[in-house]
This record gives C-alpha cells, sequence and structure tokens, in this order.
C-alpha cells in the first residue's frame, strides 16, 4: 500500500472533503464515522450485517498489522461495528492521527472488498459514497 | 379475435434452455430450481437474471442463508454475463440472513414484499429457498407454517407480475414438498456421476402450459455461462425422395459406377472396414470432390490427432475454409452436444457433405453414461444429419472376421441408406484390399468385389478377381473350373 491507488485517492479526497477545511477533531472523527455508515449503508443490503461487520474487523486487523505505530489505537476500537465508540476512541487523538487512521482503515477496507469482489464491483457499490464528495452536499444519507 | 389470456414468453438468455422450456418461460410464472450443490443453481439464475433485467423491468435478488453473498459476488463475476454496472440499477441483491435467522417465516415473507413493493422488480429470485425452510424448521414447531408461506409467496409475487425462481437444493424429486405442488415450473439440475466422467444434465419436471422437452438434457458451465443442449428439432416432414436421385460424385469415379452413379443426396453412407483399409481416406476423397464441385463439407474427427495424421487434401481444405472441422476435445461428450457442434458448423459453411470419422472414436469420446444408448444416439444423429438436408459418410473400424459378414460392430448397418464394406484378402502371399457396394437404398447398384489399392492418388479401384472364390473368408481359393494359370 505505498502507491496510493486511484480509489484510495479518491477516498482520501472524499474524506478531507467531509472533514472540510481548518476542523476540529470532533469533525475529523464526525467525517471517519459517516464514511463508515454510508458504506455500511450501501453494503449491509446485500451482503448482510455479519458480512459488513466479519470486513470491519478483518480491516482493523489488517490496519493493526500494517501501521504498528497506530496499533494501540486499533486494539482500542471495538471490532464491532460500533461508530460511537469509534468516535470516542477518535476524539483521544490528534487531527493528524485521527484523519491518518481513517485514511488508513478506509482504504483498507476498500482494498479488502476488492481483493474480494473485484475492482469493478466493488466500484460500483460504493460509488454513492463518494459521489456526493464531489456535489455540495457532504453528509447526505443513503436512502435505502 | 381471442379474448383468452396471451402468456408472454421470456427469452432465458442460456442457449437451449428456451428450446428445452418449450418455447421460453412464462411471464409471471412460480419457478423452482433445484438440485444438489455444485450442480449450477445459482449459476442458471444469474444467467438468466442478468439476460432479462433491464432499468425497467429490474429484478431482485434475495440471498438467504446458504451461500454468503459475498463469495457468490466474488464466483459470479468470473461468467461473462456478469456486469457490474448493472447492479444496483437493473439488479438488486437483498440479504435476508438476520430476518431468516429468527426463524419466523412471516416475517421473512413481510421483508420480501416489502422489498417488492419498493421496487417492483419484474424478476425476483430466493437463493436458497431451502435454508428458508430449514431455519423454520428448527422452531419449536416442526410442524411449521412452510405450506402456507409457499402459497402466499407464489400468489404475492404472481399478483406483483414478477417472474419468480425459488432456488433449493433438494435431493429427491419425490419428496412430497408444497413448494413441487405450488410451483409452476420445475427445473431440476444434476450431475451424473459414472466412473470417472461427470455429466451435467438439466430436467424440466414440471413446466405449466408448455410443451416442453421431456427428458434428460445435458449441459456445460463455461466461462460464458451455461450452454444447454436441446435435441435438434426435427423437421417432421421429411422431404420425400426426389426422382430422378441426384446423386453426389464420391471422387472416385469407379466407385460411383459401383454405387449406380453416385451417393444419392441426403443419403447417409457406412464406410466399414479394417484398420488400415483406408477409410479415412475415401472419407477425404469424398470432401475434396464436394470441394472441387463447389460444395463445403463439415468432417467430425474423433479419431486421429487432427494436426498431426491427416492426409495433405484434407488438411488443405480444412485450412481454406472450404471444409469445417469438429473436434471437440471437451471430455464427456453427450450426442445432442456433437450433433448440435455439427448443426451450426454446416449451417455455417451451408454444407452439403458430413463426414463422421469414425463412429468407433465417436463412442469412445461419449460420456460412458452415453455409451449404453450408442445405437439409439447414433440413429438420432443419423436422422438429425440427414433431416438437414446434408449427405453423411460415416467410418467404422470393422474387426476382419472372416467367420461372419458384418457391416459395423454396433448393429448399427440398418441406420444407414448405404453401406460400403473393405477387406482384406490373401492372395499368393500378398494382402490385397477388396471392397464392395452392399446397399443403396431404393437404388440399383453393383454387386461386385472389386480389388483396390491406395497409392499417392488416393484410392484406385481395379477388377475383380473372377477366377479366386471364397473372397469373404479372406482365404480365396482359385477356382477349378476357371482359366487355367498354372
Amino acid at each position: 500500500m505505498s502507491t496510493l491507488s486511484d480509489e484510495s485517492r479518491q477516498i482520501v479526497a472524499s474524506l478531507a472533503h467531509r472533514v472540510g477545511p481548518n476542523a476540529d477533531i470532533a469533525t475529523v472523527a464526525q467525517a471517519i464515522a459517516s464514511i463508515l455508515q454510508d458504506m455500511d449503508a450501501a453494503l449491509t443490503p446485500i451482503i448482510g450485517q455479519q458480512g459488513v461487520a466479519a470486513l470491519y474487523r478483518r480491516s482493523l486487523h489488517l490496519c493493526a498489522s500494517n501501521h504498528p505505530r497506530l496499533a494501540g489505537t486499533y486494539d482500542s476500537v471495538q471490532a464491532s461495528l460500533d461508530l460511537t465508540a469509534l468516535k470516542s476512541v477518535l476524539v483521544e487523538q490528534s487531527e493528524a492521527d485521527a484523519l491518518f487512521f481513517g485514511e488508513v482503515l478506509l482504504t483498507t477496507l476498500y482494498e479488502l472488498l476488492t481483493t474480494l469482489i473485484g475492482p469493478s464491483l466493488t466500484a460500483r457499490l460504493l460509488r454513492g459514497v463518494w459521489e456526493p464528495s464531489l456535489s455540495d452536499t457532504p453528509s447526505q444519507e443513503n436512502s435505502p | 379475435m381471442s379474448t383468452k389470456v396471451t402468456i408472454n414468453r421470456l427469452a432465458t438468455g442460456v442457449p437451449g434452455l428456451d428450446e428445452v422450456l418449450g418455447g421460453g418461460l412464462p411471464e409471471f410464472s412460480f419457478n423452482l430450481i433445484a438440485g444438489p450443490p455444485g450442480c449450477g443453481k445459482t449459476t442458471l439464475a444469474h444467467q438468466m437474471m442478468f439476460a432479462l433485467a433491464t432499468p425497467e423491468r429490474p429484478a431482485l435478488f434475495f440471498t438467504v442463508l446458504g451461500e454468503p453473498p459475498l463469495k457468490m459476488l466474488r464466483y459470479q463475476q468470473q461468467f461473462d454475463f456478469f456486469d457490474s454496472e448493472a447492479i444496483n440499477q437493473s439488479i438488486r441483491y437483498i440479504n435476508l440472513a438476520d430476518d431468516t435467522l429468527a426463524g419466523n417465516l412471516d416475517e421473512v415473507l413481510r421483508r420480501i414484499v416489502s422489498e417488492v413493493e419498493a421496487h417492483s422488480p419484474s424478476l425476483v429470485f430466493v437463493d436458497s429457498f431451502r435454508s428458508v425452510v430449514l431455519a423454520s424448521q428448527t422452531q419449536d414447531n416442526p410442524n411449521n407454517n412452510l405450506p402456507q408461506f409457499v402459497q402466499q409467496l407464489g400468489m404475492l409475487m404472481t399478483t406483483w407480475q414478477a417472474t419468480t425462481f425459488l432456488i433449493g437444493e433438494y435431493f429427491t424429486e419425490t419428496d412430497t414438498n408444497p413448494i413441487f405442488t405450488v410451483a409452476d415450473g420445475l427445473i431440476w439440475l444434476r450431475q451424473s456421476v459414472q466412473r470417472n466422467s461427470m455429466v451435467r444434465k438439466m430436467e424440466i419436471m414440471k413446466m405449466r402450459g408448455q410443451p416442453t422437452l421431456p427428458g434428460l438434457h445435458t449441459f456445460r458451465i463455461a466461462t460464458s455461462g451455461i450452454k444447454v443442449f436441446a435435441p435438434a428439432a426435427l423437421n417432421p416432414v421429411e422431404a420425400p425422395l426426389e426422382f430422378p436421385i441426384k446423386r453426389l460424385k464420391m471422387g472416385v469415379p469407379q466407385l460411383d459406377e459401383m454405387l449406380g452413379g453416385g451417393l444419392p443426396r441426403g443419403y447417409s453412407l457406412l464406410v466399414a472396414g479394417p484398420s488400415g483399409s483406408g477409410k479415412s481416406i475415401l472419407a477425404a476423397t469424398f470432401l475434396a470432390e464436394g470441394a472441387r464441385n463447389g460444395e463445403t463439407g463439415v468432417i467430425a474427427v474423433f479419431e486421429q490427432r487432427p494436426n498431426h495424421s491427416q492426409n495433405a487434401t484434407l488438411a488443405g481444405l480444412i485450412q481454406s475454409g472450404q471444409v469445417g472441422l469438429v473436434d471437440s476435445r471437451a471430455p464427456d461428450l453427450s450426442i445432442d452436444e456433437i450433433v448440435q457442434l455439427l448443426l451450426s458448423e454446416i449451417s455455417r459453411l451451408k454444407a452439403t457433405r458430413v463426414v463422421i470419422d469414425s463412429l468407433s472414436g465417436f463412442e469412445l469420446a461419449l460420456a460412458p453414461t452415453f455409451r449404453e444408448d450408442f445405437r439409439e444416439s447414433l440413429s438420432r444423429m443419423v436422422t438429425a444429419l440427414t433431416s438437414a438436408g446434408v449427405s453423411v459418410l460415416m467410418t467404422s473400424e470393422l474387426e476382419d472376421r472372416y467367420t461372419d459378414l458384418r457391416f459395423s460392430p454396433y448393429g448399427t448397418a440398418f441406420l444407414t441408406d448405404a453401406i460400403i464394406v473393405q477387406r482384406y484378402i490373401e492372395v499368393q502371399s500378398r494382402l490385397l484390399r477388396i471392397m464392395a457396394v452392399v446397399k443403396v437404398r431404393a437404388s440399383a447398384h453393383s454387386d461386385e468385389l472389386r480389388l483396390y489399392r491406395i497409392d499417392d492418388n488416393g484410392l484406385q479401384i481395379g477388377e475383380m478377381l473372377p477366377d479366386q472364390e471364397g473372397l469373404l473368408g479372406g482365404r480365396p481359393t482359385r477356382q477349378r473350373l476357371g482359366k487355367d494359370d498354372g
């Protein structure tokens, strides 16, 4: 994961967009959580709640092993997809650390899904998550 | 004007399936795709779904318990028909695992209905339906409300104008299962394993209001998806024999004479003889003669390695496209698959001459499960080919047995319209070859046993051996009363 793929760049850009300029740590945490929530909303109908939870758990594990520096943070995040818990861990970090954490987690989750169902279908399923970042409605909910 | 309801038939997009179904899939029907694990149920469902779903006529695919959706998406993507762009557009996957785990069929039904109401799909799939049933049985009430559930589901889907497929693992078709009763269509998939060979078979056990093709139909699963080999449609009215009979030249003038002027068009000809007697050479000559007259041909080779030992004439004809080669290396062939390969090649080239070289190799190429019915299969193939209007030359390896006069090892001689037999004889310490025309249906033909030899120019027919007798016994003796020669 040394070189960023187009998708990773898109994720990073989308996150940056949701965070906005001069954000405080709470905004950063909220932005990460909202993207995860959108991904969850896009994937749960298709692969089920348990499927999404398993992907999330695996992503956390991969992040911790690839970025030992952040291992402590990952370990303190509960493995269930509990966004409130995630946010409470994130607000303890510096803005930069939290943002880095978010970027790594989201790209890892994306790439994990890519290894399973391929790039085109992954892009297809998650298109709605990134599209709002191009328009000016940052926290658009995916209607079911 | 008729005021009866017209049932639209949907083209399934699965090659051969519409024929087997009797003209496509009835719209708004409620169907079950059943069979043991690994027989291709989910693949069949996906192939039909991707073919039929459009943004105006979307499909809903409910995944229940069983194959995790992630894996299903992973594997189904390998097929050519899978189009990622269709997902969330014309095709929507909906996971019902949590609802099913609760074991409450009413809740499952409610979820299905609410999704159907939300999306108004034209197509609904439930995979696997079996797990819905099993989940409901783990409940305290073993006497679950399954019949009621199925009945309601069937009724609701039909009134919502959705063509529905339940996909389920079932092992015995004799179970009394409420689904079997309610369903309009029952598509049963099987894998038949015999020794080391596996053949996939499909049976339409039921399809209301449709003249389905009965029996088991073989199919294959390739990257393009499922392909069903429907039996060749037979022309019920065969064109009557025209007089005078139009005849094809064989490429060996003396042989044409022996046949009474050539092989009548549309006939099937069996060339039977021992190994090395020149059957394949005669077959190649037959095709070359056609090519010389501007006709095209098709050859099905089951015996020799096509690029290796073919004679130069034939290789040239194949190279130039005047002869199509059917050389299926697929293991476990079925007769319908071969016939389909031949017929598609025939129609592609508008061929008039077909060679099958040889029946013995053909039998070996068939999956063991079909060998028992070899004669029957052969008869179907000959009928299918000749009713397509082509003339067929088949070679048959014939062990030389001098104690009986047989023309094919299969008792298939009656299937063909004409027979040429070749034999070895021993004369003066030489192995000579003789040939005779045994039969040409509805035509006069020669009764001569003629010597022939094979040289660089092919097959050369020579004289009779009037001073020898007992040729068919393989060891002729000089006639006592014949001309003296010593």
